[in-house]
């Protein structure tokens, strides 16, 4: 997490919907705050931390598993932030990159709710 | 002079490196071509070859893919009596396995290759199988048990294939099975059956040039149109080495015959690091497309496939070639002469480069680990 700064008034609760990104401004950083199907919050910094790409302008997807080939089905159960650039799919829950041992992970912000607002420390 | 001056270095060589060396390419012919198999068909088949006066001597390709010196093979490797180069089982034992101290080698039928991809019939080919396998396993595998085996099979019907697999598999000095490619990439499932039989038998898949890639119809093709020459032809065959990795990998047929290895004989290998590093840099973003591909595409390259290392190709700086091997790891790699074509690679002018252990592995180990030998 980032170092923590005064608490920055983004939205009302409402308006932060499951599977949606919802782009922020926060200190000259592009934030995107994206509401997990828990009903949790996250705040990511607009970052691919593979090229660098705007990756909250990506899409919101879930996990396709396979016991073979020819044998497809999808997990929507996990939140997976998919980049626009070359596809890199990274978990909300951890930041880590789904399918490859990589060191570098999305960067998260402190977001909390509070009477019917959000707020991100960043 | 110049075959003393090469058996000299190679046994020095070897005593101060102790290596043991398995010869992953070697080409015996039937002396006679054709007519050698007479005594293996049945009956009806040995009338139909001959009155069509059938005759297999060589590739048989058009003039312009014909080799600009006349024979792939090396005319110094003839038997003293004058015989076809490798078509003699002893010359060939003490040419090659005696002359350069390998321990054993792999045997397979270049020109049957050929015949059974797309040069004979489906149904010859299905009879010419069986014949060059019993020729091979009866007139050759029988003299010298350091003499091992990739049995053809006719890929044209690949139910037929995986019977003939069936039929000779279990021999012990037969130890992979040779598939002789067709105009589809091997992760297409008309190969299942094949790979089946394969993994049945724990026999190892080991493909080879057939020399008539993108000249016949029904062959693997290498790009548009038509190559003006053995040369021009020659330098990008390594394309199908390529595509039929990429095939293999993607299409989930690796986790559909777990158990199951390839051999890639005469593709090359240089070209594998710039592969892998696109397939897993493509998998991370797109891997949703081909969700049975279940780990990065290298790790199954390391885990189930070997590439013969003739024809050699590399930069003349040795620590170049060091670094480009280090690249992509020698565990993919494994010694071949491909006795006696004319590119040709012997044990002690091949990867000399490399630390002791390494050449313990590309040498030995890494053919061991993949053949029952």
């Amino acid at each position: 997490m980032a170092q923590e700064t005064t608490p920055t008034r983004v939205g009302k609760s409402s308006d932060f919907e499951p599977g949606a990104i919802a782009l922020v401004e926060i200190n000259g950083r592009e934030i995107g705050i994206i509401r997990l199907q828990s009903g949790e919050l996250r705040a990511v910094l607009n970052y691919c931390p593979h090229k660098g790409a705007p990756i909250c302008k990506g899409f919101i997807g879930g996990v396709w598993q396979s016991s073979g080939p020819g044998d497809l089905s999808f997990d929507a159960s996990q939140d997976v932030l998919v980049c626009p650039w070359h596809g890199f799919e990274f978990s909300l829950d951890s930041g880590r990159e789904l399918c490859w041992n990589k060191r570098s992970r999305l960067r998260f912000y402190p977001v909390h709710e509070a009477e019917g607002d959000v707020f991100v420390s960043a | 002079m110049s075959t003393d001056t090469t058996l000299a270095s190679d046994t020095a060589h070897r005593l101060k490196t102790e290596l043991r060396i398995f010869d992953c390419d070697v080409h015996p012919v039937p002396q006679a071509g054709l007519v050698s198999l007479t005594p293996y068909l049945p009956a009806a088949w040995r009338e139909r070859f001959a009155r069509k006066q059938a005759v297999h001597d060589g590739l048989n390709v058009p003039i312009r893919f014909k080799h600009p010196n006349g024979s792939v093979v090396r005319q110094d490797a003839r038997t003293p009596e004058g015989l076809p180069p490798a078509s003699s089982p002893q010359h060939l034992v003490a040419d090659l396995i005696e002359k350069h101290e390998i321990s054993g080698a792999l045997l397979n039928c270049f020109e049957a290759g050929g015949l059974l991809s797309v040069q004979a019939s489906t149904e010859e080919s299905i009879v010419l199988a069986a014949a060059y396998n019993d020729l091979f396993i009866e007139e050759w595998l029988s003299v010298d048990k350091r003499l091992k085996y990739a049995a053809a099979v006719p890929t044209q019907d690949p139910v037929a294939a995986a019977a003939e697999i069936r039929r000779v598999g279990k021999h012990p000095q037969v130890c992979a099975i040779f598939i002789p490619l067709v105009d589809l990439m091997m992760g297409h499932r008309y190969y299942w059956p094949i790979y089946e039989a394969c993994q049945e038998l724990d026999l190892p898949v080991f493909i080879h040039v057939t020399g008539i890639e993108s000249i016949f119809t029904g062959t693997p093709t290498m790009g548009p149109g038509t190559f003006d020459g053995y040369l021009e032809r020659y330098t990008v065959i390594p394309q199908i080495g390529m595509v039929n990795v990429n095939s293999l990998i993607l299409s989930g047929a690796l986790e559909r015959f777990p158990r199951l290895n390839f051999i890639f004989a005469e593709y090359g290998f240089l070209w594998l690091p710039s592969l892998l590093f696109r397939m897993d840099r493509t998998w991370r973003g797109l891997r949703h497309e081909t969700p049975w591909v279940k780990k990065p595409p290298s790790e199954y390259l390391h885990e189930r496939f070997l590439f013969t290392t003739q024809p050699l190709d590399g930069p003349d700086n040795p620590l170049h070639m060091q670094q480009l091997i280090a690249m992509l790891g020698h565990d993919v790699i494994c010694f071949s002469t491909d006795y006696p074509h004319w590119d040709n690679d012997m044990p002690g002018t091949t990867l000399r480069m490399l630390s002791d252990d390494a050449r313990r592995s590309v040498f030995y180990d890494n053919a061991a680990r993949v053949l029952r030998i």
